[in-house]
């Protein structure tokens, strides 16, 4: 990933001259979402999070800070947690890409993440949404039976703007099994 | 879809609403990515803008390097329609490109030299000396036996709704299709005739999902609505353009910074005889809509003198936010009256009991004092360990107005039933609790109701501010649920031979004198042609606008009085919103609002340089919003006690939060810290001071 973000940031952030030299010649990139081969045509400079929602037409993961400080973007990258917006999709070829959309099963049912979120009203406006359900379901993937603090840590890296944290503790403790007794404190 | 087995966690509320176990209706689309925002909408062949933007709190625009830019690959477009600017944010031109990448390109190359010049950033850079004291007032306080001199102030705090403000614009030369974030669906749409170069009735305004919206998105389609319009129906391409986030924290408005001093006169019992109030609101650019509401009325301050003022300065201007001018004075208010209690030795619970004015917050402190605890509490000023705990409690309330709604349910030959109005759901759960009012009026359940919201072509609705949406579209909701389920019932009191007021519908049956007849289904099968269709206006609807809500919150907290922070333990929020529809939304309405409230209290704060205006945290790791770590356990609690009228809920609940906190530091410090945010660092100086020199009658001065 060091590699991704440095490259990431030196074609983002580079000036007049660079950007006239470089680019913006288009490049053709192979990448996996939700199992799913895809070949899309790009701006090398393009992160994963724009390739996903522009190109993929998967706009499950959102733009919200585009600096990886706020999580709306999350996706998982070979199983691990990613802010995707500070991931070039360049650097994403060769990897298995989930995103939201990829967590329902093939009978159109929900993940138990996500039927826990619904049954808990772990979401208002549901802008963030997308990325606590996948920061929600990377955390239970390594970690089945989190404690509420656990839960709170995990998710520490997503903001929710509406407050909708008390309910999202309870759908993450419903959905590993546990009894949601604490509501949430 | 609704689940079978309940949430049991909050016990108390069930039985409090119409529908306690009913899902949000549109949480699949939300939890699957399926719903889609206006920031989802990319339409084939879209152009890119976004607003160039004085990076200064004032400043002229020397030179640009906009024509070499715009011979990028993948820019269209770019125009510098001002030279000047007076606040960091103010727009004065747009990029256009036909990528996204490109549009960042662009804007990244753009070399704009600027002069600075002089800057205002603050009230305190026009209020330089505290107010006089009026003579009248004087005289109240002369004759006091005890006083309370002090000032309080509040930061500005910005809206940052996660989606930030924007819109895609489809000109298709005689009709439009316009996709939203806005809490305003007809306003835009009302907005927008001029820029589109088209009638109201020619375009659409779509807005499926809003990523939140808490005041800043109501005022019609804005300066990000009117480009965009203005572009799309130039070039006859869509149009994207939503602005970044840190755009969204310089120009769309805010909560406006405050300032408040206060000069209370009391009795040796905390009985306040009267004085002064004066507040300031920091207005930016604007020239007002800084209102600060204390004395909120909620309690007897005696014979007050009160007067507020505007002040204007280089910087974004305010739009009103959930609960416009209430935190901010409800935090001032509810210090002051636990400095008073301090001063008075006198328990702030107990001197709120004597000076509220309502009986039904009289009933919320008994019951909410009883869940927090607050027999346990520890008196003011008699810890003296490392980590003190304390605790806090505030008030709100909030009336009910009037707005123009109108409704339509649609009944089908194949059984579904459509509930349709324009407005919004802006996460309060709209779509939800119109579906709950539809049903229980058919006699149908909730889940079999299909809610068609957020158009400008279905049914008028009002904009989602001043909590108005749900008491306002219900009665109308309802009388068009009961005017199609007559116009049904008729169709088959002809095949009975009986009289359709003789027929009742319930659970989806139709009966006679108590006894089946047929199933709603089948009964809808008897409508000729494809569906029939009951109107609001078939029935007289109550807009008097009378009915409102009121609330009372404790917070527990501890602060560990070597660094200052504040561990957030519980919240009890009590509130009342009439007769509540959905059990989940509303206990969702509740808790975001103490959330935002508790963000407000220790966290929020536009950081301008004093120097240039600019702001410093127009981001979301410097501008700190409440996280999942710092989270209480929050219990909300529906006061609902045989309501029949839906009253107000969303902006309520963000009211009392921040004072309550207030009151909590000063419980486990003895000492007040009267500036929000309570940051670790006031927390210290406001430790260190204490000891030191008090005024004469007792009071910390
Ligand atoms: S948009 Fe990627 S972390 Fe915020
Ligand atoms: S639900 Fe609106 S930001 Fe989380």
């Amino acid at each position: 990933m060091a590699e991704g973000v440095s490259r990431r940031s030196f074609i983002k952030t580079a000036g007049l001259s660079a950007a006239a030299t470089m680019g913006p010649g288009m490049v053709e990139v192979a990448l996996t979402v939700n199992g799913a081969a895809r070949k899309v045509k790009i701006d090398p400079a393009a992160t994963l999070l724009e390739t996903l929602r522009v190109d993929c037409n998967l706009t499950g993961a959102k733009e919200v800070c585009d600096r990886a400080s706020c999580g709306a973007c999350s996706v998982l990258v070979d199983g691990k947690l990613v802010c995707s917006c500070m991931m070039l999709a360049l650097d994403a070829q060769g990897c298995a890409v989930t995103t939201v959309e990829g967590l329902v099963g093939a009978d159109g049912k929900p993940d138990a993440v996500q039927a826990a979120f619904i049954k808990h009203d772990a979401l208002q406006c549901g802008f963030c949404t997308p990325g606590f359900v996948i920061a929600a379901r990377a955390l239970l993937n390594v970690n089945p039976k989190p404690t509420l603090a656990e839960i709170k840590g995990a998710l520490a890296g997503n903001i929710c703007r509406c407050g909708a944290y008390t309910n999202i503790f309870n759908a993450v403790l419903e959905a590993s099994g546990q009894a949601v007794v604490a509501d949430g404190g | 879809m609704a689940t079978t087995t309940p949430t049991m966690n909050r016990p108390m509320n069930l039985g409090a609403s119409a529908a306690d176990h009913l899902d949000r209706v549109d949480a699949l689309a939300k939890v699957t990515g399926a719903a889609k925002y206006g920031r989802d909408r990319y339409l084939p062949g879209s152009l890119f803008a976004a607003l160039i933007r004085c990076p200064w709190g004032s400043a002229e625009l020397l030179s640009d390097n906009a024509a070499e830019v715009g011979k990028l690959a993948g820019v269209v477009e770019i125009k510098i329609s001002r030279r000047e600017g007076t606040y960091h944010g103010r727009d004065v031109g747009y990029v256009l490109a036909d990528s996204v990448v490109a549009l960042k390109r662009a804007m990244n190359a753009l070399k704009l030299e600027w002069k600075r010049r002089e800057v205002k950033t603050r009230i305190e850079d026009t209020v330089k000396e505290p107010p006089a004291i009026n003579e009248d007032a004087k005289k109240v306080l002369d004759a006091a036996a005890k006083k309370l001199s002090a000032v309080y102030s509040t930061p500005v705090q910005t809206h940052s709704s996660l989606e930030t403000h924007g819109c895609v614009v489809d000109h298709r030369g005689d009709s439009a299709t316009v996709y939203a974030s806005t809490q305003g669906t007809f306003a835009f749409r009302d907005g927008l005739d001029e820029a589109l170069k088209l009638k109201g009735s020619d375009f659409e305004i779509v807005c499926e999902y809003v990523g939140g919206g808490f005041g800043s998105k109501l005022g019609g389609p804005g300066k990000e609505g009117l480009n965009a319009a203005r572009i799309s129906a130039a070039r006859g391409k869509p149009v994207y353009l939503f602005v970044n986030r840190e755009e969204e924290h310089l120009d769309t408005g805010n909560r406006p910074s405050s300032m408040t001093f206060a000069e209370l006169a009391f009795e040796n019992d905390g009985t306040i005889t009267g004085g002064q109030i004066l507040t300031f609101g920091g207005v930016g650019v604007a020239r007002g809509g800084g209102g600060c509401d204390v004395p909120s009325g909620r309690y007897n301050f005696g014979d007050l003198r009160r007067a507020h003022t505007d002040v204007s300065f280089n910087a974004g201007g305010p739009r009103a936010m959930r609960a416009p001018g209430k935190p901010q004075g409800a935090f001032a208010e509810e210090l002051m009256l636990d400095e008073v209690a301090l001063a008075c030795n006198v328990d702030p619970l107990e001197l709120r009991m004597r000076l509220a004015r309502s009986g039904n917050h009289k009933e919320m402190m008994k019951a909410g004092a009883k869940l927090i605890g607050w027999a346990n509490r520890i008196p003011t000023g008699t810890q003296t360990g490392t980590i003190r705990r304390g605790m806090g409690v505030g008030l709100c309330s909030w009336g009910l107005f009037p707005a123009r709604a109108e409704g339509e349910v649609v009944i089908y030959r194949d059984g579904s039933v459509e509930a349709r109005t324009g407005t919004q759901d802006i996460g309060t759960g709209q779509r939800t609790i119109m579906g709950v009012v539809a049903a229980e009026a058919v006699g149908i359940n909730p889940d079999e109701v299909r809610c068609s919201i957020g158009s400008s072509k279905l049914p008028v609705g009002p904009g989602s501010g001043g909590s108005v949406t749900a008491p306002n579209t219900a009665p109308p909701m309802r009388a068009a649920a009961l005017d199609a389920k007559n116009k049904l019932l008729t169709i088959i009191a002809k095949e009975l031979n009986v009289e359709a007021s003789a027929l009742e519908i319930v659970k989806g049956e139709v009966l006679r004198g108590g006894q089946r007849v047929m199933s709603f289904k089948d009964a809808c099968q008897r409508i000729t042609g494809d569906s029939i269709t009951g109107r609001s206006d078939a029935a007289k609807v109550d807009t008097s606008g009378k009915g409102h809500s009121d609330g009372v919150q404790f917070v527990e907290l501890s602060v560990d009085t070597e660094t200052g922070v504040i561990h957030l333990h519980n919240v009890v929020a009590l509130q009342s919103c009439g007769r509540v529809l959905a059990r989940k939304t509303a206990e969702s309405q509740i808790i975001g609002g103490v959330i935002q409230g508790l963000s407000y209290a220790l966290f929020e704060q536009r950081v301008l340089d004093r120097v240039t205006g600019a702001m410093v945290n127009a981001n979301l790791e410097s501008y700190k919003i409440l996280g999942p770590k710092d989270m209480p356990h929050i219990t909300p609690v529906l006061w609902s006690k045989g309501q029949t009228k839906v009253c107000s809920l969303g902006e309520p609940p963000v009211i009392p939060t921040a004072g309550a906190v207030a009151c909590a530091v000063l419980n486990a410090i003895g000492a007040p810290v009267r500036s929000l945010p309570i940051t670790p660092a006031k927390v210290l100086a406001a430790l260190a001071g204490v000891g030191g020199k008090k005024n004469e009658d007792g009071g910390a001065r």
